[in-house]
């Protein structure tokens, strides 16, 4: 295909709306030309250089072959073709703007696949942090490797950490990069020359809590036979120690005398139930298990410094006494504190300003829950998994050269070459074919053969030397960059296969490519669609893809903002530091979008689903039939519940309200981008936001009328607004409602209408008013009635394509580094035909999507003329 | 295309020299890389983290013609060279002590578990300018728990300790390195350099094999690494700059923790010589009042009633309430000993005390009540406009971040946000 230069539409000086003159530049040969009588009649009298109204003019409009020049072509190819320009519509004829849109359509369409055959459709961008942390705990075999944070926070492009052109290579990013290899060797090479020594702690009695829970005599007490005991025997191996409390400041509930000297992994093994505590403070076993976790942190008594860490998981703690074991990681000088979740947490507070106090909120019917532990044995840090010395890690590095200890100090231990120079290139070797993933040639191991040379021609310990060498390597462009495949095959000088194999694996599992991928890959067999597949699918069944699900929805649903705004407790005490509430609503988001993939659901279930993700604590947000542990299950959705699908997830709801108040127009506008993506024009400058009535006399609904009764304001807000008003319908949490609550003093007088009094979870004392009433019925923009979330969720599924077309966008701007382009349309479209007979199912289009020339990078030079197709 | 170069001098040529003796004027350009245009500007972080007595702290008035509070009195002729602000938090920063190690990071929910704190104002400034002095940052304490408490923190959240000796910043900041020493930090920045230039090499082979867009990457990607050698270079030329000469002996060490404020008075002294010097522009201090047993407001008086902790929990006891407000008093006192000799030095033109900024804060606002709102911030010289109580919303406060974000652009830093910064503080220009 021939490439098009020059300016297409150059006019002369145009005066008073005139029809233009001659073009200046020598002659044009593509469609824009067929067209310009059209240009000059419909655009130019708004559209000239000197009116350019909205900042566009068609005068010098050239081909497209700039990037900048092809961007305002796309805008007016889409503005033309949606009917917005010109703005009286009538004034174009329907075959004149079918002729212009086309016409726009060639144009830019060949450029843009111009460009990505002279340039590529994504120029070389670095591995995020995440993907370097992984990539770097793959090559090293060193699965806890913590170094993500040593370098700069990856900015968004396209609403990913993904993007070519938003992963730049700053000084302060290379640096960064510099700094997490340095850490990743250093974590590599053998701690001493022999494991450490694994020791055992046990504690029974009082020794199990070595803390204060404050809050006492109701958060914390030991027991014996299910009765208190004020003083119990150190020695008494029958007594339990009761904790009903969630861990929060000031607390510190930790075993008394155990503190990790080495960093590793230690197991834990207690023994445990869950109970019920009563008035007497005597304990009956609890009706349902109650969750817990350890926390990893300093032994800092009740201020907490430093990191606080979740480790070992989740336990459920049966009411019958049971044995519960599990693996903790520890930093040397941190400790395992007890952390029970979704209890109550004691209120510190200073009565009248005088000395501090607590108060332990009031137990809910039939007592506190609680769990009562009775011995713990803590035995670490263990030795490596496959009980080889020095471990994986290190052998990755010196294979199996001996280690003896170091004389200098400057490392852990020292490597004993047997022959120095021989050993140092076999190394070096090695190590580059494992980073490269690849045979590599003399060229590829030179620039690091000669720092180590040279340093061992100084006499300088072999050690060092050797990490230096390998500092190189994990330092050099090839693995630090990421290259744009070009439909997968050996092309002459660089490998699309491996570069595909990488875009593969980075896009399901945030890492490099294992052996299995680069095999495929190396062997030609990515270039056959099916193959590509099968590779796909593995890696989706493969546990490795949840890192894909986090990284997706944390951006895409906004889901790293889950914790982001406290719950107002004026107005939702029953969410004050609710943590396990948080933590089930990410969760469950997660777990739906890895059921649709995995299960290969239709994308309609994305908007409503029969089928509810839930634990113990999300039943009773949701108010379902009560669910026993913490594990997210799938249970049938119950007659006349309104949930379903991820509009009416309380994470969603939670990350599109502010923690205060609920905004119809934020959620609506949410939805139509993250879920159809349709995103609405910016606000215009100048209006001021609604401010919420805290008095809960108004809704925002009703305020938000008066906002927006002008005719100008309504073109968009109806466009996104009504879903907004189904959603409000759910409180900052998610939480259904009827009213809004408004804020109201603690002492009110207890007639004042509508109070609600009591005191929270957290032992505060609240009180709030309920409000007006919630309506949430409204109609869609094109004038479709729905009476609530249920009416709303069923016309949104009307959707589907649009849903999918999405999906894909968002697919293609994560998985390639760059957003959808204008040439991909019709790939798109073919994708969606090809999927829509089964109904969009997700994990279908992803195959679909995986295989076409925009993933692959396949080089097309022109539009698929039918659907695209499985093999 | 290479940023390298400064004054003529080719990277290799730099290289070379790295083992012998290089004359002074090209350290300068080296060690004052293209960043330094302009007067230097300064910053001295201080913090005491049980605060101070609210009610007598703040000023009843707001604007320019407040009548200054009591514990502002010993300040009162710095009037017009510090500006008070009240209503400032951090948001989403509660858990009572906890709060402490996130008053110069703003990280949210210090209890909560996944908690992870982030970069400290210092050294989030120290990644932009550190590299314009022989130490990029300084972080002291005064009776500071060295282990679980300090001001500055790494961009991965890890703790930078405190020094707490006088004697020892004295010896780091103005005493010679022994040879070996020296020789030993030489020829490791010169390995970081050959790894460095390996590197380089490795980006100019990728180069010849790829197109335009990805060549022009690549090349991004190796002027990156130049910067980064240029930095190991400014790094390395202050191995061969003598230390500078301070003008006075070390302050002395203070062993005995219950002299408090003698050991506040030396380790303010010391971040002094070390702002006058130009041995580093960003200090912090940490005054660890939580870690402060009973104490004599001066040396020979008698012991207060309880620790600094137990003290400030005063529950409206009138000894023990009177005891805080003497020491909330010494506090400000030594404060204005603090400005009052930054305002006599001179550096050209200006006061020391314009081009050093000097915060003063707590991360609790009411330590008897472990209120973390409302915090006491105090600001002074860094030539901004001073003279006024500044007053957000003491029911909804503005965040201190923004407060942050002003500080790091009178630094000459290009920032616009920084922890949890809506934008830059509002009535200090």
């Amino acid at each position: 295909m021939a490439l098009v230069c020059g300016a297409l539409l150059a006019f002369t000086s145009v005066a008073g709306g005139a029809i233009a003159g001659e073009p200046t530049e020598a002659p044009v040969t593509t469609s824009l030309e067929a067209v310009r009588p059209l240009l000059v009649t419909t655009c130019l009298g708004c559209h000239d250089n000197a009116t350019a109204a909205g900042g566009f003019s068609v005068e010098g409009l050239t081909d497209g072959a700039e990037r900048r020049d092809r961007d305002r072509l796309i805008r007016a190819h889409d503005r033309v073709a949606a009917g917005e320009m010109p703005p009286e519509p009538q004034s174009l004829a329907d075959e004149a703007r079918q002729e212009l849109v086309a016409a726009f359509g060639r144009v830019i369409d060949a450029a843009d696949r111009a460009d990505i055959q002279a340039n590529g459709r994504v120029p070389l961008r670095r591995l995020n942090r995440h993907e370097l942390e992984q990539c770097l705990r793959t090559l090293l075999e060193l699965p806890d490797l913590d170094v993500a944070d040593l370098l700069p926070e990856d900015s968004l492009r396209d609403g990913f950490p993904k993007s070519a052109e938003g992963l730049e290579l700053s000084r302060p990013q290379i640096e960064g990069t510099l700094d997490a290899v340095d850490a990743a060797l250093a974590a590599a090479i053998a701690p001493g020359v022999a494991p450490p020594d694994s020791k055992t702690f046990t504690a029974i009695s009082k020794s199990l809590f070595g803390g204060t829970a404050y809050g006492e005599p109701e958060a914390m007490y030991f027991a014996k036979d299910s009765l208190p005991v004020a003083a119990p025997a150190p020695d008494d191996a029958a007594v339990e120690c009761a904790i009903f409390r969630s861990a929060y400041w000031p607390y510190h509930g930790y075993p008394a005398g155990f503190v990790a000297e080495r960093p590793g992994r230690y197991r834990v093994r207690f023994r445990a139930r869950a109970v019920l505590q009563q008035p007497d403070c005597s304990l009956l076993p609890a009706a349902a298990p109650v969750p817990m976790t350890f926390r990893a942190r300093a032994p800092s008594g009740p201020d907490v410094s430093g990191d606080v860490k979740a480790v070992g998981g989740l336990f459920d703690i049966a009411p019958e006494e049971a044995d519960y074991e599990t693996i903790v990681l520890l930093r040397a000088g941190q400790t395992i504190e007890w952390s029970p979740l979704g209890l109550a947490v004691p209120l510190a507070r200073n009565v009248d300003g005088g000395p501090p106090s607590y108060r332990f909120p009031p137990p809910p019917p039939g007592g506190h829950r609680g769990v009562a532990v009775r011995a713990l044995e803590i035995v670490g840090p263990l030795p490596p998994a496959d009980g080889i010395w020095p471990p994986a890690s290190h052998r990755i590095l010196f294979g199996d050269l001996p280690i003896r200890a170091s004389s200098s100090g400057a490392l852990p231990v020292e490597v004993v070459p047997r022959e120095k120079v021989a050993d140092a290139k076999r190394l070096l070797r090695a190590f580059a074919g494992r980073v490269f993933g690849r045979e590599v040639e003399d060229d590829d191991v030179a620039a690091a053969e000669g720092v180590v040379l040279a340093a061992l021609d100084a006499g300088r310990e072999f050690t060092a030397v050797m990490l230096a060498g390998y500092r190189v390597i994990l330092a050099a462009p090839e693995f630090l960059l990421v290259a744009d495949p070009r439909g997968g095959s050996e092309a002459e000088g660089r490998s699309d296969a491996r570069a595909l194999a990488c875009r593969l694996s980075l896009f399901l599992w945030n890492d490099r490519p294992d052996a299995a991928l680069l095999a495929a890959a190396s062997a030609g067999r990515l270039a056959d669609p099916a193959r590509l597949v099968a590779e796909a699918d593995r890696l989706i069944d493969d546990p490795r893809f949840a890192r894909f699900v986090a990284t997706f929805t944390d951006h895409w649903l906004d889901l790293r903002h889950v914790r982001r705004d406290e719950p107002d407790a004026r107005f939702f005490p029953e969410y004050r530091l609710d943590e396990y509430l948080a933590e089930s609503l990410g969760r469950e988001t997660r777990a739906s979008v890895e059921r649709l993939i995995r299960e290969d659901l239709p994308i309609a279930k994305l908007v409503d689903d029969d089928v509810l993700l839930v634990n113990d604590r999300l039943a009773v947000h949701y108010g379902l039939p009560p669910v026993s542990g913490s594990g997210v299950r799938p249970v049938p959705r119950p007659a006349g519940s309104p949930r379903g699908g991820l509009l009416t997830q309380g994470a969603i709801l939670k990350v599109t309200a502010n923690g205060t108040s609920t905004s119809p127009v934020k959620r609506g506008a949410w939805v139509m981008t993250r879920l159809l993506g349709e995103p609405p024009p910016p606000p215009p400058e100048k209006v001021p936001a609604v401010e919420p009535d805290i008095r809960g006399a108004t809704t925002i609904r009703d305020l938000l009328a008066r906002h927006t009764a002008d005719a100008n304001c309504t073109a968009c807000h109806r466009r996104f607004d009504p879903v907004g008003f189904a959603l409000e319908a759910f409180d900052v949490c998610g939480g259904e409602r009827s009213r809004v609550r408004g804020l109201a003093l603690v002492g009110s007088p207890a007639d004042t209408p509508d109070l609600v009094t009591g005191i929270d979870r957290a032992g505060h004392d609240f009180a709030y008013r309920l409000g007006a009433a919630i309506d949430p019925a409204g109609s869609l923009a094109d004038g479709t009635p729905f009476d609530d979330i249920r009416g709303l969720k069923a016309e949104i599924g009307k959707r589907p394509r649009q849903l999918a077309r999405n999906l894909l966008g968002l697919w293609t701007a994560y998985a390639t580094g760059a957003p959808l382009r204008f040439s991909d349309r019709p790939e798109i479209e073919a994708i969606l035909d090809a999927a829509e007979p089964e109904g969009f199912r997700v994990r279908g289009l992803l195959r679909l999507f995986v295989v076409s020339p925009i993933f692959t990078g396949a080089i097309t030079t022109n539009a698929p003329e039918r659907a695209g197709a499985l093999p | 295309m290479s940023r390298f170069g400064i004054g003529g001098l080719s990277r290799r040529t730099v290289l070379r020299g790295a083992g012998v003796a290089i004359a002074l004027p090209w350290l300068d350009a080296f060690a004052r890389g293209a960043g330094s245009a302009g007067p230097p500007r300064r910053a001295l972080f201080i913090m005491n983290n049980l605060g101070v007595l609210p009610k007598p702290f703040f000023p009843g008035e707001t604007g320019p013609g407040y009548a200054l509070s009591p514990l502002l009195e010993p300040l009162s002729s710095r009037r017009d060279d510090f500006t008070v602000i009240s209503g400032l938090s951090h948001p989403g920063v509660r858990g009572g002590h906890s709060t402490e190690n996130c008053f110069l990071t703003a990280a949210r929910g210090p209890t909560r578990s996944g908690f992870r704190n982030t970069v400290s104002l210092d050294q989030f400034a120290a990644a932009e300018i550190g590299d314009q002095t022989r130490f990029p940052s300084l972080n002291l304490g005064v009776n500071v728990d060295k282990v679980n408490r300090s001001l500055a923190w790494t961009r991965d959240g890890v703790l930078v300790p405190a020094e707490d000796r006088p004697s020892r910043v004295y010896e780091r900041l103005f005493m010679a390195g022994s040879p070996d020493q020296v020789a030993e930090r030489r020829r490791r920045l010169a390995e970081r350099g050959s790894i460095l230039d390996a590197t380089v090499d490795e980006a100019r082979r990728l180069g010849r094999a790829v197109g335009t867009t990805d060549r022009q990457r690549l090349e991004r990607f190796e002027t990156s690494v130049r910067e980064v050698e240029e930095r190991l270079h400014a790094e390395g030329a202050w191995e061969d700059r003598p230390k500078p000469v301070p003008l006075e002996a070390s302050p002395a060490d203070v062993v005995d923790r219950a002299l408090l404020f003698k050991g506040y008075e030396s380790m303010l002294a010391i971040a002094r010589l070390a702002l006058e010097t130009d041995s580093t522009r960003l200090v912090t201090l940490l005054v660890d009042a939580f870690a402060t047993p009973p104490f004599r407001l001066e040396e020979g008086a008698g012991l207060t009633l309880d620790d600094y902790h137990n003290l400030s929990h005063h529950g409206q006891d009138a000894q023990r309430v009177a005891q805080l407000l003497e020491a909330d008093r010494r506090q400000m006192t030594l404060l204005a000993g603090l400005l009052d000799s930054l305002a006599e030095r001179r550096e050209g033109e200006e006061r020391l005390l314009d081009r050093t900024t000097v915060l003063f804060g707590s991360n609790m606002g009411d330590s008897n009540t472990h209120d973390n709102t409302n915090l006491p911030i105090l600001l002074a010289g860094g030539g901004f406009r001073h003279g006024s109580h500044l007053a957000f919303n003491p029911d909804d406060n503005a965040p201190l971040s923004n407060l942050f974000v002003s500080v790091l652009q009178n630094l000459g830093i290009d920032a616009d946000a920084f922890g949890s910064s809506t934008g830059s503080l509002a009535g200090l220009e």
